[in-house]
């Protein structure tokens, strides 16, 4: 295969930078830290094109629909490491039905194709099957990463192809999917000459697991650094699999929960007193508070805290938290109230990213004493804080103000109100003033979901102000076109909007329809759009796919529909594939 | 086709009482107990809300109106957090659905849900049977199905056998047999 690069005669001691031969090119581009950049070097001149994409190890595909798998093949041909991502960010909430798409067998197929010696693959909100999983077994001699994130469509069938196959695996990595259990002991396929596995995290599966087996794959793993545990382990199967992997750095831990016994405290505390290199723990749901202790000899070496799904509450859990000093990373329900904020706050403060889920998001009745306060309290003591995923039940301008000049180092500000149209609790005004701040403070903001009550103020200050945002999300927000229209006129580095039950219409999506060119996608919701300002868009941007979707359980009988009928869904995003072919009949391409 | 809903009583009482009298032999006599849980696919008739998912229930009364998607927690957030969204499968259908258990105030009102997420579409072999069949009074039914579900000791048990509020806390997933 011919270089192409000249070796042009030279007339000075080494040869004119634009004939230097490809290798040079590569290895500098090996150097540049982003796929952008290397993208924007690959435009620069054919060369450099070359040298680019023959030389490019990793690829993010981060809309499967923006280009079809030959593409990436065809334009990639090195390639070890891909991420494949699939459904929009609203299917986590069940605003995406089954059967939309994003099905993973193309890509797997083109992969096993064109990347024979393909390393890793990583995909998210994907449609993936046991086949495709059998045909990954069967077609990367090398395979050593699998990473499934909220996908489906698979089984532990699946699962027992992988464990089977992948003589090389280093990491099985399941994040929240649903995984359908036909009670194969996949874990027992791993030969026992297998002993390469790094990471395992099987926390999502449902059913149950060998103990014995898994006892025995850990022991033989000696370089296991993520271990992930499901709902089938235990408490004291927990306490003897750490001592078989002390040397573990990331846990799950799975369920927790049992009833407390003094025997079994000292025997998960000895365990844990042995994992001195243990740095991230999870899991802890149904923990209940008298074992928590236990956990007190690691605390100190904890960077990241994810107690997401426990449901623990009260003085243990501040205490146990507060341990903590060097965490980075605390993820945890909002039952830590106020003033195990405020404890987190003094105690962490080495914390950079904070995220507190609600613990009752249906029951308006439940309510526990998490405020505004709460986040007012770490924002002010926690100097390295700069990514926050926040759900209340209330909010002041005041307190988002404060927030905002205490952190102009965030970078990524996710505040949910679960009441929609909540406004200022005490002035009763819409929160404007406090997201205006935000976005007038934190210059480097990448991320933005806004709540509570807003109009269209709040979106003309992000309009001008959010530079560097890539992701806004927004819901119940908004009086009229002209919020939607701020947004899309202004926002320079808008990559991903995602909008529903706003009153947003046609008029600024058609006005603004080049911007929506130099952005992944768009979803738009329950707002005020109709089919002709679809079809027009359509229409005018032929490198846009303009998907709509009405009723998710029936057909979508797009051309019996008139220009004025209402859009319940629309989701637009630039590809250079063509629409695809693969919509469920409710979803139509206009 | 017409919806039959056929529940025991919760107190177990001898078979007569408890079965469905739809006149005809189906293999869910050979199971015929007090307490089998059965329900026989509908029309559509139950489809006239608006048309949402399973995350907005018009029609259970003196229940919070809950908008789909919203607050936006992903769905194994709210299994935790008491809102009890079990997942449902039926045998031979290869996408299953989710409930919100607590959502409902009876047996009857979860059947009739079940009823109306696995419609005459979701397991074709039921309807050619039906046709195949034939039936009385230009009623047309499918065979019964019975309704099962996981406790919190992870085992398998007919629906119907406890009082409503027991079940609905200890249930952890259904599964309807064809």
């Amino acid at each position: 295969m011919g270089r192409g690069g000249s070796h042009a005669a030279p007339a000075a001691a080494s040869p004119p930078w634009h004939a230097l031969p490809d290798e040079v090119w590569e290895h500098a581009f090996s150097f540049l830290p982003a796929d952008s950049d290397r993208g924007a070097a690959a435009a620069a001149c054919r060369s450099w094109l070359r040298a680019e994409r023959r030389s490019r190890r990793r690829l993010v595909i981060a809309n499967c629909y923006a280009a079809s798998p030959q593409d990436a093949v065809d334009r990639f041909p090195s390639v070890r490491a891909v991420e494949v991502k699939g459904k929009p960010h609203f299917a986590d909430f069940g605003l995406v039905p089954p059967g939309w798409g994003a099905a993973a067998a193309p890509w797997v197929a083109a992969a096993a194709d064109g990347w024979p010696l393909l390393e890793e693959l990583s995909f998210k909100r994907m449609y993936v099957t046991d086949d495709c999983l059998e045909m990954i077994a069967a077609s990367f001699r090398n395979f050593q990463v699998l990473r499934l994130v909220s996908c489906e469509g698979f089984s532990t069938s699946g699962l027992a192809a992988i464990a089977a196959g992948c003589r090389n695996v280093r990491e099985l990595d399941l994040q929240e999917n649903e995984i359908e259990d036909c009670s194969i002991h996949w874990l027992s396929l791993f030969p026992e000459s297998f002993t390469s596995l790094v990471t395992l995290n099987f926390s999502c599966l449902e059913g149950d697991v060998d103990i014995t087996v898994l006892e025995r794959l850990v022991t033989r793993c000696r370089n296991l650094k993520t271990l992930k545990l499901n709902n089938a382990i235990p408490l004291d199967k927990l306490a003897s699999l750490l001592r078989k992997a002390p040397q573990i750095v990331e846990l799950g831990t799975g369920r927790f929960s049992a009833d407390y016994h003094l025997d079994l405290f000292s025997k998960l505390a000895a365990a844990f007193a042995g994992c001195k290199s243990l740095r991230r723990l999870s899991g802890a749901w149904d923990a209940v508070p008298e074992y928590l202790p236990a956990f007190y000899c690691v605390c100190e070496g904890l960077t990241s805290l994810n107690l997401s799904y426990a449901t623990v509450r009260g003085p243990e859990l501040v205490k146990f938290i507060s341990r903590c000093k060097n965490l980075q990373l605390l993820w945890v329900m909002d039952l830590i109230e106020d003033h195990g904020l405020a404890a987190v706050a003094s105690s962490c403060n080495k914390l950079q990213e904070l995220r507190v889920f609600p613990s009752a998001p249906f029951d308006a009745a439940e309510q526990v004493s998490l405020t505004e306060r709460g986040l007012v309290d770490v924002s002010a003591s926690c100097p390295m804080l700069e990514s926050v995923l926040y759900f209340c039940r209330r909010m002041t301008n005041e307190a988002l103000i404060t927030i905002a000049k205490n952190r102009p180092n965030f970078t990524c500000f996710r505040l949910c109100i679960i009441e929609p149209h909540t406004p200022d609790y005490i002035t009763h005004q819409p929160l404007d003033a406090g997201f205006s701040a935000i976005v007038e403070s934190c210059k480097g903001l990448r991320r933005l979901s806004v709540s509570g009550l807003l109009t269209d103020r709040v979106f003309r200050s992000i309009g001008a102000h959010a530079d560097r945002l890539e992701m806004l999300s927004i819901a119940f927000a908004g009086n009229s076109d002209l919020g939607l229209h701020y947004i899309l006129s202004g926002c320079k580095s808008l990559k991903k909007l995602e909008i529903r039950d706003c009153p947003f219409g046609d008029k600024p999506l058609l006005a603004n329809a080049a911007k929506l060119e130099t952005m992944r996608s768009l979803w738009m919701s329950s707002c005020s759009l109709t089919l002709g300002a679809c079809r027009q868009l359509a229409r005018k941007m032929p490198r846009l796919s303009v998907e709509v979707m009405n009723d998710p359980r029936r057909a979508c009988p797009l051309d019996s529909l008139t220009d004025e009928s209402h859009v319940e869904t629309l989701y637009v995003y630039r590809t250079i594939a063509g629409p695809r072919s693969d919509t469920p009949a409710c979803v139509q391409i206009v | 086709m017409e919806l039959e809903l056929g529940l025991a009583p919760p107190n177990t009482r001898p078979p007569a009482a408890g079965v469905v009298a739809c006149g005809k032999r189906t293999f869910g006599e050979a199971f015929v107990k007090a307490t089998l849980p059965l329900f026989v696919r509908d029309g559509d008739g139950d489809d006239d809300d608006d048309g949402a998912r399973d995350g907005v229930d018009l029609h259970t009364d003196n229940k919070r109106k809950r908008l789909v998607g919203w607050p936006p927690v992903k769905s194994a957030h709210r299994r935790s957090s008491g809102g009890a969204y079990v997942k449902v499968k039926m045998e031979g259908v290869a996408i299953g659905r989710k409930v919100d258990v607590s959502l409902h105030g009876s047996y009857d009102e979860l059947l009739r849900t079940l009823a109306r997420m696995f419609p005459s579409g979701g397991a074709g072999g039921a309807e050619d049977e039906a046709a195949v069949t034939g039936q009385h009074e230009g009623r047309r039914r499918g065979p019964p199905y019975v309704v099962t579900y996981e406790d919190g000791e992870g085992d398998w048990l007919l629906v119907g056998d406890v009082p409503w509020e027991a079940f609905a806390k200890t249930v952890k997933r259904l599964k309807i047999l064809a």
